[in-house]
């Protein structure tokens, strides 16, 4: 008995443990869990469609943890490219829909995730996922089922690397966005562009951000440009200030910095405060987005590199604003508009193909031109699109953040050669 | 700028708010009773008030955030705490796992609320300090509220006001032999303890991007001080909360910066190697 049928005039004295109290204990979190969860279930239920009626694309990305701003831009440009298509009449005269998986950004779930798109929801294609990490899961996965797989984030050198030691096994992965290589290449260009003669290179630690480091470090050598200071913070919990006070201390024309995730804006902070005028050139990213630009510290100048901008290219003129009235943001011009563009080359090599079939796509992709949003994607001999400052590659844009917006600055003529 | 003064300075800084965090949930596990993974979440729910307030087209005022973000958490956890937590103090796997759950949930509430995208709000004014150094008005704001909380938690333990909580945190039988209401100083040490959690996330907001998982490091963090320093004396936690903070700034500027993090915790695991009950060197009793 509890000491509530002894005083039970006396605020203070009460039952320990209660009935009544214990059910309320599971009530709380179960109704808790339904509110948060009821929006997921009804997506994950939406009508279904007769599956001879449609093309499906996996669409792999991570939508919870760390990664999820990305990988939330990721589907909403994949959902957009889908719905450009199929207001221009599908492919193979039929419908196109995406199938969305979320990796979490983990290595294991982007493999199951794979197999359950492929043998599960039977899918004709697969794009993404957005890590390196994770994307060489997928890679292993796509290719074992001979499933074509678009690449539009992932920049690690060791993919293009594997297709051309293993072209027979990795013939249906295909990379649309750029290498580490020619990113570094344009960023280097920028550098130049700039006079820039000594750079600080701040990033993540993880594998791409590393490679990008050592790679624009050697490319921009070729210019004289030295590197004043190269420092990486760890993803999980980064010491912010001291690479902040040591790239100012460091004494750079500019900070390279080459984490495109959200600790990009908590570095960018606490560099201003300590050097407010020293440019910074992000590789895009959280950095890209415009949402984000009226608290942005913009004491100096902040450049954003970016596949493609509004005024870049009418394409990217157009993507942009469709993305604008879909969405209601503009696009990052990095998470999205590769995705975007991976899933347009995609629709546009089933077209070319005049079938579905993956070695009649591979042969397509190989051999053709695709038009994207950022300009035309042909692929090289590692199947990796041809991104550069070559007369007829792709080339990327710079732009400056101002208060009311993004202005491109390189290439200097607002368009790409 | 001269180096080793401003990583001195922002060490100190770093590790006010570790300290900041960790009182809050030194009073839960020394109250309650319980290991509250839910911390990181108020923290969090104190960012987004900071945020909602930043968005409304006015000029950012942190005292209006922290007051907010204390009064929105100080109701939550309360409810948490008496719905919730009460119920269920005496099966401690349960409460663990129970909290790291409404964490979860409510990582995933905010999500659908304002996005996985980051938030972010204007960085605010900073000042020149001695020796040529740089003073954030964010890290100046949470080492000034650090300060305050510890002399005002001090005040409150040595008054008649802070008894029962004294009482309680040494024996709940005798507690409530003497009539105090144990549940009810139980759920209301939560809401204040999320409470401070929340405040540490509307002072720091500025300096962060703000987004659904942003208490993950901070929850971490403030759990190795509470445990390390050892709960029984608040400014033990205090005074390693900014030792951790200038190891960890020293250590990623001398070696390297993913070097401080390593660092950091082989410290927390020599200590701990060496004084098992932590640096104050009291074990922690629980009463069921």
């Amino acid at each position: 008995m509890g000491t509530r049928g002894i005083h039970p005039w006396n605020p203070l004295f009460h039952d320990n443990v209660s009935g009544m109290k214990r059910r309320g204990a599971i009530a709380v979190p179960v109704l808790l869990s339904l509110i948060v969860c009821l929006p997921a279930l009804l997506a994950a239920y939406p009508p279904a469609a007769r599956a001879a009626d449609v093309l499906k694309i996996g669409v792999l990305a991570p939508l919870s943890g760390p990664f999820a701003a990305g990988g939330s831009s990721f589907v909403q440009a994949a959902t957009l490219a889908v719905e450009q298509a199929n207001a221009e009449g599908g492919a193979l005269g039929r419908r196109i829909e995406i199938a969305v998986s979320d990796t979490e950004g983990r290595v294991d779930v982007a493999r199951s995730e794979t197999l359950r798109l492929i043998s599960r929801e039977k899918v004709n294609a697969l794009v993404g996922a957005y890590l390196s990490e994770e994307t060489m899961g997928v890679m292993e996965t796509a290719s074992a089922r001979k499933t074509v797989l678009l690449v539009p984030i992932a920049a690690t050198a060791e993919i293009t690397d594997r297709i051309r030691k293993e072209r027979g096994r990795y013939r249906y992965v295909f990379r649309v966005g750029y290498s580490i290589p020619q990113w570094a290449e344009t960023l280097a260009a920028f550098l130049k562009d700039r006079e820039v003669r000594r750079f600080a290179f701040v990033g993540t630690g993880i594998r791409w951000n590393r490679e990008l480091g050592n790679v624009l470090e050697k490319i921009a050598a070729r210019d004289g440009i030295a590197v004043s200071y190269a420092g990486y913070y760890s993803p999980g919990n980064p010491a912010f200030d001291p690479v902040a006070v040591a790239a100012a201390a460091s004494a750079p024309d500019i900070v390279v910095l080459g984490d495109p995730g959200k600790n990009s804006l908590s570095f960018l902070k606490r560099f201003r405060e300590l050097s407010p005028g020293v440019p910074v050139l992000s590789v895009g990213g959280a950095l890209g987005d415009a949402r984000l630009a009226p608290s942005l510290p913009l004491s100096g100048p902040l450049f954003v590199q970016a596949a493609a901008w509004k005024g870049s290219s009418p394409p990217a003129t157009a993507y942009v604003e469709r993305f604008e009235k879909r969405f209601g943001s503009a696009p990052v011009g990095y998470s999205d508009t590769l995705p975007f563009d991976a899933v347009t080359v995609l629709v546009a090599a089933w077209r070319q193909a005049g079938s579905a079939d993956a070695d009649g796509v591979v042969a397509a992709l190989e051999k053709g031109a695709f038009p994207g949003a950022a300009g035309t994607y042909r692929f090289d001999d590692s199947h990796q699109a041809i991104w550069g400052a070559g007369t007829g590659t792709l080339r990327g844009t710079v732009i400056r953040w101002e208060r009311d917006g993004g202005r491109i600055v390189f290439p200097a003529n607002g368009s790409p050669p | 700028m001269t180096a080793l003064p401003q990583l001195i300075l922002d060490g100190i800084l770093t590790g006010a708010t570790y300290a900041l965090m960790a009182a809050g949930l030194s009073l839960i596990l020394g109250v309650v009773k319980v290991v509250n993974l839910s911390h990181g979440a108020f923290f969090t729910l104190g960012a987004y008030v900071a945020f909602a307030i930043s968005s409304q087209g006015t000029e950012y005022h942190p005292v209006a955030a922290v007051l907010l973000a204390a009064g929105i958490a100080f109701a939550f956890g309360v409810f948490l705490g008496k719905s919730f937590i009460n119920p269920i103090h005496t099966n401690y796997f349960s409460v663990t796992v129970g909290t790291l759950a409404f964490s979860l949930l409510f990582e995933q509430g905010a999500q659908f609320l304002w996005g996985p995208h980051p938030q972010i709000i204007a960085v605010g004014r900073s000042f020149e300090g001695p020796f040529g150094t740089t003073v954030r008005y964010w890290g100046a704001a949470s080492l000034f509220a650090c300060a305050a909380l510890f002399a005002g938690l001090r005040v409150l333990l040595s008054s008649r006001w802070g008894l029962p909580l004294q009482l309680i945190s040494e024996d709940e039988e005798i507690a409530e032999s003497v009539g105090i209401d144990v549940e009810k100083v139980r759920y209301l040490t939560f809401g204040a303890a999320s409470a401070v959690a929340a405040v540490a996330g509307a002072l720091l907001a500025p300096s962060a991007a703000i987004v659904p998982t942003m208490g993950r490091s901070p929850l971490v963090l403030s759990l190795i001080v509470v445990i390390v320093s050892g709960m029984e004396r608040l400014w033990a936690g205090f005074l390693l909360a900014v030792g951790l903070g200038l190891l960890s700034n020293l250590g990623a500027f001398y070696l390297a910066p993913e070097w401080s993090y390593i660092l950091l915790l082989a410290t927390v695991c020599a200590i701990l190697a060496m004084r098992p009950a932590g640096l104050a060197g009291v074990t922690i009793s629980r009463d069921a």
